[in-house]
């Protein structure tokens, strides 16, 4: 039996809007004149002949003298003296970090074009956001500082030296305070070189300032137990988790770690041990983590406080002096009733989060754990995270000094505060009464831009260093390209201004090894530090994370938080707004790299841009469609920024992502979406994320770029199957609709696969929906960036996708929630189930594009992939019109050499970025997933020469490569004992849209959700 | 033409060889233990020495010019060690001068043998003072008379055609004025009758509905295949052959020479790319060859790679500011849509370079050998056999198992050789 349960993809197609039907009619956006031609005379109107002969024999002459050009001679340019590690034509791996996750960076002829990650990663296992595959790109960006700067003049290394040694022994003399500023750090050599200069220079300090802070949680701790840290979270332990606005699995502490945790409660492994985790999130705007969960329920940033207030009283069973009942949202309350019986089943295998940085609800929340025997099971305060450390009193404090004129020098290293601080205003003043103000930023931006000295950085791929994100886990960063450009690296330049005797910080980095840290792994002397740079890492066995008993009065607490849920509250003509955080763009320090700007938001399907997100139902109290530009106010700022419908935004609240309208960024970021840094407010010496703001219409529109829309899935039912895990418990195949048994019939012959048949596998229970494939297959296959005009024009080239379609909420018993049903009453669109799916070429055996193209250019493999030869292809389009999952995609320009797109991927450097193995495709060629064919034909080859048979797990495709979840799991489907075909074994295992007969080669496992026991 | 001047090359080169061969005699027999010096100089000295010029070790010739203390220089050549830590005054300065580079020790040879040895090393360089200039002639000659010679013969055969047709002249004349004196003088107005036969022998033909058809069906079938030859061979650079910012002989490397092509190609066997050689490889040995085998003067060509490093042959010393990478002109050119693999072909498939680019050993110039075309691809890969003997690779492939049991050959098309994925992505 199939689901009757309607699947849409937004708003537009759920409600047929004109225009989309419209839309909807064409393969692509952009209708192809030949209407034109037929009705405006087209072929009945006549030519005369002479024009006809004046067409042709231009025609010919041009052509003739196009073909005339010489063929270009090509140089070859041999190495003078090869270094002997670097064969042309082979890639190099070497070991290194980024943001604490150790990986691998894969070199060819000594330039990085790709971060893959460390397969023994305690942090990934692997796995690696889209940020961090996106970071190589950063490496190439043109509008990197040449060389250090003092006024924006060119300056020398040399004179920088001087000058800034010389201003800050005047101010050392003066007695006046020199202030280090940075964004956490958390690499021991740095914190040293850090240690080094505060010595030399005792009127300095050094302020960790975090664009989006942990502040809460880690004063949340330090009242509770007495431990100013941001714990360790497990989230594999849990069986049951509350979220209260905590987008764990996109943006909150540290997302990929979580992700790995998290699925493996959920994954097809744990449930072929019918165990599933319970996940139910409270939050406000539709958050990744939000769809991921078994049961979301909308609340204000208001309501939160609140919320948990009742929640503790529920599983404390007392009453907190103040508590109230949500009387505004009874859904809310009663969720909170039976998830505290949840929470006390799972005792000790529960965990509550909340991502305010409110310190008062964090103790709360501490509280709860504590009552749930979280500490020493799910949370782990004895290896701390060291993510952030940010401390917002201590920035506040120090912009302060700075506008009373108490400090004489400032170092800015990875801080903008410019742009991310809420005052911006008040830092801008204060910088001008600062002597000295030096930045370390590799590129120009906000605060740089304000500083007399700016000091560029290396880039990390460029880098010594070594980093320290989890208590006993010490990862080294080793550099794997000489400096493109005249920098170098920060630490050296505070080693050298605070007067370090040691001669650069490899000396450095190596002597803080040497003496310590190379011991925890139990390696010594050279040998040691040559194994180090080869296997990343050293890791000490963690500390028995202990129990921690709360102790912290709760009544000044519940009365702190009753205050604030009071100052959020909007009365009647407001609403409550809220600033989160994109999975791409996270706090903009990196707008300027166009692989994230492009990137997907994987709930709302936007690129380019920032937006406001807005229920439907207030959308339609206030008569507004996507696009129309709105102007928020709050704190005395406001911005204009277009509104976007999204369902399961909580009515009455507005959402609103920070990152974007950096206005000195670079071509590719700037003016990109509008600053909402602004809108923060300092509280209780946190900062708050929740404030509230009048919205009022401008009357313009500005469409967004957004990749939702723009396929239809026409009402089929057989794209995404879900079961409840309560069905699953009873039989495995449950939704699968193989129960169903239809004929197949079959147009052609099947295909043999003599030597390998390539298949892949997708749990859609442990897709996220993160984006990280995306990236890492942009970047694996020199898929070209497009814009946000092409984006709008739905021309945007990623090979893999993630579909994101919304459901209704059901109960698992809903025996026919037809669509019409629901959409008579909107307020359902507050609780919508969302599934996610990953959508590439399905590489089908009996492919619909390959009896459709006039040139076979695109043709069937005895290795059961579906081969385009792109020098074949003519542009036709047939086999995009054909395809019945629309993952084809049309090079409608050359993205490579056309000056439109010259922002993007054309740059000087730029260009080194790319895969040497996979060809450029050009303008008028189709284009699509290969598998990764480079890695496949890699792979065999490495086993030819090494004359063994090709084993399972030689050849991973980037997508599979990168993903946290490991939710895609490709190989050879001749080989019955390798994992694909194990995974395609399963009963969960369906192909999407399986009744057209044309055998795809990718498998999907059917989502389930474990919604069986609240029916919220 | 190519072979013409190779010819030339071979015969100059040889009546060099035998003129030096009987110089050299000649120098032997005016001193009697020089034969013998000459046998121990090439058997221990030429790894470090030469006569006229520094290798590792000085220029012998003027060294021993110079120093005519033949007691010194026997205990030097049979023990310089010796000398060096008994602090003799020359042996030091020689040695630091020499970056203080420890000679081997020659115990072996006798005074006798030490004596020959520096008759030799004198007699050679005093002959070659006496006769650079005969030898210079040699490298001038390689190039210079092939063209001369081609313009001669041209003179010859012009003035060949020009004797034989006076000579024609002279014989019908003599017959003329022979048949005037017989008075059987022919009628000259045939002679003008004749072009109006002959346009009339076209007009006949024209009429020949038949014969003109033909000639037009000729006439279109072969400009018809020229223009096909034509479009079918754009872009094919078969035969290429650009002129190299060094003139590097194959055919000496790897013809004369016998040097592996993976010797310098080294990325054949492990990469896509066979490579072209850094130039520290070429300096393995062309830090101590400067020039060709019995030329006196180092060869230009060489002198490019030590230009190209900042090399300084005299001082063996390198200058890395003024070193510059060297631009070679690409023969083979794929395009950028088709991926070949060396490593494939060469290591896995066990084929020959020879195979792909033809008797390289045998070119003093390399040219495109195959036409590259992907027609040429396939066409291989439907005819060769995989090499799987001994690989495990192809142990587990049952379908290709059941093509050997069933007799017939694995080729590559039968294992998806000419799938269009398997070259172009």
């Amino acid at each position: 039996m199939d689901s009757n349960k309607k699947y849409w993809k937004g708003l537009e197609e759920l409600n047929k809007t004109p225009e989309f039907v419209e839309l909807n009619k064409h393969e692509f956006a952009e209708p192809i004149p030949i209407e034109d031609v037929l009705t405006g005379g087209g072929l009945e109107g006549r030519t005369p002949r002479r024009d006809f002969l004046k067409a042709v024999g231009f025609g010919v002459g041009a052509v003739t003298l196009a073909a005339c050009q010489k063929v270009p001679v090509h140089k070859s340019i041999p190495y003078l003296i090869k270094p002997e590690e670097v064969t042309p034509g082979i890639a190099n791996y070497y070991a290194s970090t980024i943001e604490g996750q150790a990986i691998l960076v894969k070199t060819r002829e000594g330039r990085p074009i790709k971060i893959e990650g460390n397969p023994n990663d305690i942090i990934g296992k692997g796995g690696l956001s889209a940020r961090a595959q996106a970071s190589v790109l950063d490496l190439y960006d043109v509008t990197r500082l040449k060389n250090p700067l003092k006024d924006n003049g060119d300056y020398g290394w040399e004179q920088t030296d001087n000058f800034v040694k010389s201003e800050l022994d005047a101010i050392k003399a003066s007695g006046k305070k020199i202030r280090l500023i940075t964004s956490t750090i958390t690499s021991p050599s740095s914190l040293a070189v850090i240690a080094d200069f505060l010595t030399a220079y005792p009127t300095a300090k050094h302020i960790n300032y975090d664009a989006v802070s942990y502040t809460g949680i880690i004063q949340g701790n330090q009242n509770s137990f007495g431990k100013a840290v941001l714990p360790h979270y497990n989230f594999d332990k849990a069986d049951v988790i509350v979220s209260f606005g905590a987008d764990f699995l996109g943006t909150w502490i540290s997302p990929v770690e979580f992700i790995r945790q998290y699925v493996q409660n959920r994954n097809n492994k744990s449930l072929e041990a019918k165990k599933m985790s319970r996940h139910i999130q409270f939050e406000t705007s539709m958050s990744v983590t939000g769809t991921n969960a078994d049961v979301r329920i909308p609340i204000k940033p208001s309501e939160e406080g609140v919320a948990l207030l009742n929640l503790y009283n529920a599983i404390s069973g007392t009453t907190l002096p103040g508590s109230q009942k949500l009387t505004n949202n009874p859904i809310a309350d009663k969720a909170l009733t039976l998830v505290a019986k949840e929470l006390l089943q799972a005792k000790g295998k529960a965990l509550v989060v909340a991502g305010s940085n409110d310190v008062a609800t964090q103790i709360l929340v501490n509280a709860i754990n504590s009552l749930l025997g979280s500490y020493g099971k799910t949370i782990d305060l004895d290896n701390p995270s060291k993510q952030f450390a940010g401390n917002d009193a201590e920035f506040a404090e120090f912009v302060s000094e700075m506008n009373s004129g108490d400090v004489g020098a400032v170092f800015f290293l990875n801080a903008n505060p410019v742009y991310d601080y809420y005052k911006s205003a008040d830092v801008v003043t204060g910088l001008k009464k600062v002597r000295l103000k030096v930045s370390f930023s590799d590129k120009n931006e906000e605060t740089a831009a304000l500083c007399n000295i700016i000091a560029p950085n290396h880039h990390y791929l460029e880098s010594w260093g070594d980093d320290s994100a989890l208590e006993g886990y010490y990862t080294i960063l080793q550099p794997t390209i000489n400096p493109v450009y005249d920098t170098r690296q920060a630490e050296h330049s505070l080693m050298v201004w605070s007067g370090s005797t040691v001669k650069d910080y490899y000396t450095y980095v190596r002597n803080t090894w040497d003496k310590s840290l190379l011991a925890k792994g139990g390696l010594s002397g050279q040998a040691g530090w040559e194994k180090l740079l080869q296997t990343g890492f050293v890791q000490t066995a963690p500390i028995a994370a202990g129990s921690y008993s709360f102790s912290y009065g709760l009544d000044s607490v519940a009365q702190k938080i009753l205050d604030h849920s009071k100052e959020l509250t909007a009365d009647g003509s407001k609403v409550e707004l809220q600033l989160y955080q994109k999975v791409s763009m996270r706090d903009g320090k990196r707008a300027n790299n166009p692989w994230l700007q492009e990137l997907p938001d994987p709930v709302s399907k936007t690129t380019w841009d920032n937006y406001a997100n807005v229920s439907p139902a207030d959308m339609k109290k206030w008569g507004w469609q996507d696009g129309d530009v709105v102007k928020i106010d709050a704190n005395g700022y406001s911005i204009s920024v277009p509104v976007i419908s999204q369902p399961g935004q909580a009515q009455g609240t507005v959402s609103v992502a920070v990152g974007y309208g950096r206005t000195i960024a670079g071509p590719v970021g700037d003016n990109v979406g509008k600053n909402a840094f602004p809108f923060h407010t300092l509280r209780n010496n946190t900062l708050q994320a929740s404030v509230v703001a009048a919205l009022t219409a401008t009357g313009t529109n500005s469409p967004l770029a957004q990749t939702q829309t723009h396929h239809s899935i026409e009402g089929r039912n057989s794209i995404i199957k879900e079961a409840t895990f309560t069905e699953y418990l009873k039989n495995p195949g449950a939704r699968t609709g193989k129960e169903e048994d239809h004929k197949v019939y079959n147009l052609w012959d099947n295909y043999e696969h003599p030597t390998y048949n390539w298949v892949m596998a997708i749990d859609l229970n442990a897709c996220t929906g993160c984006g990280a494939c995306v990236v890492a297959c942009s970047a694996e296959n020199n898929v070209p960036v497009v814009g946000k005009d092409e984006v709008r024009r739905r021309r945007e080239m990623h090979w893999i996708r993630i579909d994101r379609y919304y459901s209704f909420n059901d109960n698992g018993d809903n025996g026919g929630t037809t669509r019409e049903h629901e959409i008579a009453k909107l307020d359902d669109l507050d609780h919508v189930k969302v599934v996610y799916q990953p959508m590439l070429c399905q590489h089908c055996d009996h492919a619909p594009c390959e009896t459709v193209c006039p040139v076979l250019a695109t043709v069937h493999s005895s290795e059961g992939l579906n081969h385009m030869a792109y020098n074949r292809c003519i542009g036709t389009r047939y086999c995009a019109n054909n395809c019945p999952y629309k993952v084809r995609r049309f090079n409608w320009f050359n993205y490579w050499n056309d000056a439109r797109f010259e922002n993007y991927l054309q740059g000087d450097h730029t260009q080194l970025v790319l895969n040497p193995d996979v060809t450029t495709r050009f303008r008028g060629v189709m284009e699509k997933c290969s598998m990764c064919i480079q890695r496949i034909q890699a792979g065999k080859l490495k086993a030819k020469i090494e004359k063994r048979p090709l084993k399972d797990g030689d050849v991973k495709v980037a997508c599979q490569q990168t993903c946290p979840a490991n939710a895609i799991v490709f190989g050879d489907g001749n080989d019955p004992e390798s994992e694909v075909s194990k995974a395609l074994k399963s009963e969960r295992t369906y192909y999407v849209l399986e009744e057209l007969g044309v055998q795809p080669g990718v498998g999907y496992q059917v989502k389930v959700r474990n919604i069986s026991e609240l029916e919220a | 033409m190519r072979s013409f001047s190779l010819l030339f090359k071979q015969f100059s080169r040889s009546v060099l060889v035998v003129a030096g061969f009987a110089f050299l005699g000649t120098s032997a027999f005016a001193q009697g233990d020089a034969a013998k010096g000459e046998t121990i100089f090439k058997a221990k000295c030429t790894t470090c020495h030469a006569i006229d010029r520094r290798v590792i070790g000085p220029a012998l010739g003027p060294q021993l010019d110079t120093e005519t203390d033949d007691k010194f220089l026997t205990k030097w050549i049979q023990n310089n060690q010796a000398l060096i830590t008994a602090k003799d005054r020359k042996a030091l300065a020689i040695y630091n001068q020499y970056n203080q580079a420890g000679m081997t020790v020659f115990a072996e040879l006798s005074d006798a043998d030490v004596a020959g040895l520096i008759t030799y090393v004198r007699t050679t360089y005093k002959a070659m003072q006496t006769a650079p200039k005969a030898a210079v002639g040699g490298p001038a000659a390689e190039s210079g008379p092939s063209q001369m010679v081609i313009f001669a013969l041209i003179g010859v055969i012009v003035l060949a055609f020009v004797i034989i047709l006076v000579l024609n002249k002279v014989v019908s004349t003599l017959e003329r004025l022979l048949l005037k004196n017989k008075e059987l003088m022919i009628a000259e107005p045939v002679a003008e009758a004749a072009p109006v036969d002959r346009m009339a022998t076209v007009k006949k033909l024209a009429k020949n509905k038949k014969l003109v058809f033909f000639v037009l069906l000729c006439g279109t079938l072969a400009l018809g295949s020229w223009t096909w030859v034509t479009l079918w061979t754009t872009n094919v650079h078969q035969g290429y052959q650009p002129v190299q910012p060094i003139k590097f002989p194959h055919d000496l490397h790897a013809g004369a020479m016998k040097i592996d092509c993976q010797y310098c190609h080294s990325g054949a066997y492990k990469s896509k790319n066979a490579s072209i050689p850094s130039l520290n490889v070429c300096m393995n040995c062309h830090k101590l060859i400067d020039r060709r085998k019995g030329a006196t003067v180092p060869s230009p060509e060489i002198a490019k790679i030590y230009d190209a490093l900042g090399y300084d042959p005299a001082t063996t010393k390198y200058d890395s500011t003024k070193a510059r990478p060297i631009q070679w002109i690409r023969i083979h050119n794929l395009p950028d849509f088709a991926y070949f693999n060396h490593s494939q072909h060469v290591k896995v498939g066990g084929l020959k370079c020879q195979t792909c680019h033809g008797r390289v050993q045998e070119m003093p110039e390399v040219y495109q050998y195959s036409p590259l075309t992907m027609k040429w691809c396939i066409q291989c890969h439907k005819r060769t056999n995989v090499n799987m003997k001994g690989n495990a690779y192809y142990e587990k492939m049952e379908a290709v198992h059941d093509l050997i049991k069933a007799g017939k050959p694995v080729t590559e098309a039968a294992m998806g050789g000419i799938e269009c994925g398997k070259c172009h992505y």
